[in-house]
């Protein structure tokens, strides 16, 4: 890759949320990754950014749903089927 | 071969606990997350003729969902608007986890933070955001799924997802910034422990 085509800390910064989010071309992710593999800050802002948002989706999955639900919509459905269709 | 209503439960199966967890976001209670996902279901399976098999199931329930939360309940709710709202700067948390000093005390500072929060503190922190905001951030933090389907979920431009998206990212860094100071992470920063 030329000079020309590296870049800057402000266009990778630019970037850095559609990265993370892997919604670059993929021309793009990769000149993002080589950026963060020479810029040391650019890579720790950007690990940082990736803990925060794995950190969050780990805990806000762990929401318990109710154990009878999938039990009540399977009646729901059952009484669905046999009510003829108006 | 298996009936469609047997299809359909083996799929609601796999796909119920992400309903909930969308939907609970959405209503933020949860008996009204458990009618939400049972009339969604309910939906779902009178127009399971349609769903075209081998796609996302999830996906397809979860437009169907979101469809039923904007007839039905989101009119109920009396959401902060956004002009009641701050931005938060770029990169507000890593600014505010390096100035405390926690980039020297840890090689993950992100996790500093989060280890300080709960499940309820982060649910509590993307509920209080605008419901825009709030339904992207649920479909984005609970799925995996690219702006392009959140967009056909929430039936919005891409671009207006992604802005919603990094927006509300930023907003809900402020938010787990201030509860993990409320939880003693750090003391607040004074201006006599700023100076040198």
């Amino acid at each position: 890759m030329s000079q020309l085509d590296q870049l800057t800390c402000q266009e990778t910064f630019r970037r850095l949320d559609d990265y993370v989010d892997r919604e670059l071309s993929a021309d793009e992710m990769q000149q993002v990754r080589e950026h963060l593999d020479r810029c040391e800050w650019c890579a720790s802002e950007y690990v940082f950014e990736e803990h925060v948002i794995q950190g969050v989706r780990e805990r806000i999955r762990q929401i318990t749903i109710p154990a009878d639900l999938l039990s009540r919509i399977s009646l729901a459905l059952d009484r669905e089927t046999v009510e003829p269709p108006r | 071969m298996p009936s469609s209503r047997e299809t359909f439960e083996q799929l609601l199966a796999a796909a119920l606990p992400s309903a909930f967890g969308v939907a609970i976001r959405f209503v933020r209670n949860r008996d009204d997350a458990e009618d939400l996902v049972q009339e969604a279901s309910l939906r779902a399976y009178r127009s399971f003729h349609t769903f075209t098999p081998g796609t996302n199931f999830r996906a397809w329930l979860l437009r169907i969902l979101t469809n039923l939360y904007y007839q039905k309940y989101r009119q109920r709710q009396r959401e902060p608007q956004l002009t009641e709202l701050e931005d938060a700067p770029d990169l507000y948390l890593y600014l505010q986890t390096r100035d405390a000093g926690l980039h020297q005390r840890s090689d993950d500072p992100a996790g500093l933070v989060l280890e300080r929060l709960s499940m309820d503190h982060i649910a509590g922190a993307i509920d209080a955001l605008p419901d825009d905001f709030r339904m992207v951030a649920a479909l984005y933090f609970i799925e995996e799924f690219s702006y392009e389907e959140i967009a056909g979920i929430v039936d919005v431009p891409i671009g207006t997802v992604r802005s919603r998206l990094h927006r509300g990212r930023k907003l809900l860094q402020k938010s787990l910034w201030q509860l993990a100071v409320d939880q003693g992470l750090v003391a607040p920063l004074t201006p006599e422990a700023a100076a040198p």
